[in-house]
């Protein structure tokens, strides 16, 4: 037991992220409850007059819905919104019903019971994780906290104290050196790149009318040849109760569902040619319409590592690529940390899940340095939450129990101790 | 006989296998009584018939696999969940955790739990060596005008939170006026502090801490632009490179195999044994690697850090050789070292190592053809030159020189001995001439070539004892001789 300094107290671990909430326990190799962070909720119509003078505090008149069933049921009038902006916690009114359906409903745990470890991106303000201390002792009542860096997490789940990690998530996409276990701020760079990468997919998908109708809307559908317009009968009951941001959300799943089976990068950089020459793959939306998607898919993917010309042209605020992020990061390294860091590159999100992402940033980093080595996990589990994995591991080791917030020293110090003991 | 023993085998449809049997064996029937047990080979069972029972028995006994030993009181173990207290902790917050329950007290361990029972991880909450200082002490001894007292105070914070990571230290940084100058202040300050605090304990443990907080900015900004440039090199730098140490490498190749020919070559046109010292020196100088000092003077002093096989460690950033030139010099003059220069080309192979030796091991010694002469010429001065009672530098390179003067001085005199030598026989030669010219004058028939002969010889005579003038004697006595013999 002492061999690995492994202790487990039982603690649990959420890891909130732009697409999912992740929550599990300390010790194991995967979260137990995964549920989109993305919330439902309808105004009750009720009430609905009243809270017009409560000067838009409507919180507490919110219906709420959550989890697996929340957004992705189609209810009517109901609003899709997601509390994440830019990776950070935007919005902290649908924060304590996520947490609390993870935990209550899905893993059946009471948290009073547990310490709880929650993690936070390396641009998280002390505001931010303060409320998020608030929230875990005043609402839920836990004995001891202690709020982790994404980054620093993502090194440890790949083994590594002194590392640099590229993360890129469903929102953001970031490069963070780590040293023994610390953020090197000086060197953290970030961008909304892949929203960027969202709207191209989005742009080549909305070429075809109707591409992205989902299937809640849809009532019935035919089979249909390669490339012929598609034939379904939409649920017409629906249409009228859809609200716009349902409608959105519903969309962007089924784009990222495209995207996830369909783009690809290409390793050596862009080609036109070896773009053609690859294999086409086909894709059938929920409408029925369905086709093969040859250079498009590689398209989508390019986006991480290069702007076209044109794009660059109309749009001068683009988020900064992968490459561009990588050469500002280490611009501001010190020469001899460059190398160890290079050495540790660890790949880490969702969004590197592309086919040949990794090759791709390892060729585009051979332009910039003269050695460099990418760790990637090979597991999707792990590659996707690896920032969850940190956390269970870091939360099961027997010398970080003395780093925990206790509940007590947060009655006695308050918000303060939260900046002084989570670095 | 026209039918062979195996046709009417045949004939008769009886079984082959009698031939290798032979037919005078009789041929041995398995005892028709007695079955061949399960278990046994054939051959086996051939070789010990029917009377192993026993052995039979065993082999054919099913075997299964052992039987795990489930329920067995020592293979459970009692797991509890319980309390603790983190020691490493300053308040009082009480953590649960599984376990493992001690099997002989099992019972009481239940009903009692142990709160004073030591965390066993709070024993690794080691806080690092942190130097402070008090307000006295400060004013006292490290009133700075480059650095202000909050500065000082916020940098000994910060280097303290982060116990001394100084990579994190530079990145929190955030006092106005930049980190760069932090870890040398901080330094500075330790050093200080140690310097003028009471120490109680050994002289030697003060000057280590000293030098352990030693920090040379001007070393480490040097340092960081070798990294610097290192990193920066062009591909086409790097390739150069990579082809220059190709070179280099191909280069001792050919001088190994240079170097090998002509010893096979001496050794069976000379009868010279290999590894003849002046075949070494031969090569470096030849080389113009190796200075034109042969590589044989080397302290005492300098043994312990005897030249190595210039391996560039991987941390260095520069050249091993550059270094060398340049930064030790003035080191080496300080404390007498001289240097020898050893396998510079920093190839790892045996041929290319010269192990580190005593100088006394290599006392020059002169060739072995003439090493008896040699002794014996100094042995008449009463010198030994095999030993040497101080081996200095100086006094090897004094012996070497009485070596080669003593040398010199046996060739020189085994020369001249042989010119005497010659000389007398020429002169005893020009006698029996003289007398026979004298003996033909006198017979009336007078040689042109003859009278020429003479003045020569008589001018070679006259100019005596110079060792020139002797060898021109010398060849024109060997002319001499031709004519003479041509007479």
């Amino acid at each position: 037991m002492v061999n690995y300094g492994g202790d487990e107290v039982s603690a649990l671990v959420i890891d909130i992220g732009s697409s999912s909430l992740r929550a599990g326990y300390a010790g194991d190799d995967a979260p137990k409850a995964i549920i989109p962070t993305s919330y439902g909720y309808t105004l009750s119509p009720s009430d609905g007059d009243v809270t017009m003078g409560d000067n838009g505090s409507s919180g507490p008149k919110k219906e709420i819905f959550v989890g697996q069933n929340g957004p992705s049921i189609w209810r009517e009038r109901m609003e899709i919104a997601n509390p994440m902006v830019d990776g950070l916690i935007q919005d902290f009114f649908p924060i304590k019903p996520l947490i609390e359906h993870a935990l209550e409903n899905v893993m059946r745990v009471n948290a009073s019971e547990h310490p709880v470890l929650v993690t936070e991106p390396a641009w998280n303000t002390p505001a931010n994780r303060e409320r998020m201390a608030e929230i875990m002792f005043e609402e839920f009542n836990v004995p001891a906290f202690y709020i982790a860096n994404t980054g620093v997490l993502n090194a440890f789940a790949s083994g590594k104290g002194t590392a640099l990690v590229v993360d890129v998530g469903q929102t953001m996409a970031s490069i963070t050196p780590v040293v023994d276990g610390f953020v090197l701020r000086k060197g953290l760079v970030y961008s909304p790149l892949p929203k960027l990468v969202q709207a191209q997919a989005r742009h080549i998908l909305s070429r075809q009318p109707n591409i992205l109708v989902p299937h809640q809307l849809i009532a019935s559908k035919n089979p249909v040849e390669m490339n012929m317009p598609p034939d379904f009968i939409p649920r017409q009951d629906r249409l009228s109760g859809t609200t716009e941001s349902w409608r959105k959300w519903a969309e962007d799943r089924e784009i990222e569902e495209w995207v996830q089976s369909v783009a690809g990068v290409l390793e050596q950089g862009w080609n036109d040619h070896l773009a053609n020459a690859r294999p086409p793959k086909q894709y059938e939306f929920p409408t029925g319409f369905n086709t093969y998607f040859g250079y498009e898919r590689f398209q989508v993917g390019e986006q991480f590592f290069m702007h076209s010309p044109q794009l660059l042209a109309s749009n001068p605020h683009l988020p900064k690529h992968i490459p561009a992020l990588a050469s500002e990061s280490l611009r501001t390294l010190e020469s001899e940390l460059r190398q160890v860091l290079l050495g540790n590159i660890v790949l880490t999100g969702g969004g590197t899940l592309f086919h040949g992402f990794a090759e791709r940033l390892s060729a585009e980093l051979s332009r910039l340095v003269s050695h460099h080595k990418i760790h990637a996990p090979g597991n999707p589990i792990e590659r996707r939450y690896g920032g969850w994995l940190g956390g269970s591991i870091l939360a099961s080791l027997g010398t970080f129990h003395q780093l925990w917030i206790s509940k007590e020293e947060w009655q006695e110090h308050g918000k303060a101790i939260v900046g002084q003991r989570c670095k | 006989m026209a039918a062979s023993a195996a046709d009417i085998r045949s004939a008769l449809q009886l079984p082959d296998h009698s031939q290798e049997q032979g037919p005078s064996q009789p041929k041995k029937q398995p005892a028709s009584g007695t079955r061949k047990p399960e278990g046994i080979p054939r051959e086996l069972y051939a070789l010990i018939g029917p009377q192993a029972p026993t052995l039979a028995a065993q082999l054919s006994k099913p075997r299964f696999k052992a039987k795990p030993k489930l329920g067995s009181v020592s293979a459970k173990s009692k797991w509890e969940w319980k309390t603790f207290k983190n020691g490493a902790r300053n308040d009082g917050l009480m953590l649960g955790h599984w376990e493992k329950v001690a099997k002989d007290n099992g019972d009481e361990m239940s009903t009692e739990p142990d709160p004073s029972n030591e965390y066993k991880f709070a024993k690794y909450n080691i806080p690092p060596p942190a130097w402070n200082y008090t307000e006295d002490e400060y004013t006292r001894w490290l009133n700075d005008d480059n650095w202000s007292k909050e500065e000082t105070d916020y940098l000994f914070k910060l280097v303290m939170e982060y116990d001394s990571r100084w990579y994190i230290v530079h990145d929190r940084y955030e006092y106005p006026g930049g980190s760069e100058r932090s870890m040398e202040a901080s330094c500075c300050v330790c050093r200080k502090l140690i310097r003028n605090r009471p120490w109680n304990g050994e002289e030697s443990a003060r000057a280590a801490m000293l030098s352990s907080f030693q920090f040379d900015k001007d070393r480490e900004l040097l340092r960081k632009k070798y990294i610097q440039s290192l990193e920066n090199r062009t591909p086409e730098q790097v390739a150069e490179e990579e082809a220059l140490y190709i070179e280099l490498k191909r280069l001792e190749q050919t001088e190994r195999r240079f170097k090998r020919e002509r010893e096979n070559l001496l050794r069976t046109l000379a009868g010279m044994d290999s590894g003849l010292p002046d075949i070494v020196e031969d090569d470096g100088v030849s080389l113009g690697i190796i200075g034109a000092e042969p590589p044989k003077k080397k302290k005492k002093g300098t043994l312990l850090e005897a030249e190595s096989p210039a391996t560039p460690t991987p941390s260095s950033a520069y050249p091993a050789v550059k270094k060398q030139s340049t930064k030790d010099a003035a080191y080496d003059a300080l404390h007498c070292i001289i240097r020898t220069d050893g396998p510079v080309t920093g190839s790892a192979t045996k041929a290319a190592h010269q192990p580190a030796y005593l100088r006394s091991f290599k006392l020059p010694t002169p060739k072995p053809a003439i090493l008896p002469k040699v002794t014996q010429a100094l042995a008449e001065l009463g010198i030994t030159h095999t030993r040497l009672v101080m081996p200095t530098k100086d006094n090897v390179a004094h012996l070497e020189a009485l070596v080669d003067a003593t040398t010199a001085l046996i060739e020189t005199k085994r020369v001249s001995d042989k010119l005497d030598l010659d000389i007398n026989v020429v002169k005893e030669r020009i006698a029996m001439r003289r007398r026979s010219i004298s003996r033909d004058a006198a017979e009336g028939a007078g040689g042109k070539d003859g009278m020429d002969v003479d003045g020569h010889d008589r001018e070679g005579e006259t100019e005596g004892e110079d060792g020139r003038a002797q060898s021109v004697a010398s060849i024109r006595s060997g002319r001499n001789r031709k004519h003479v013999s041509s007479f």
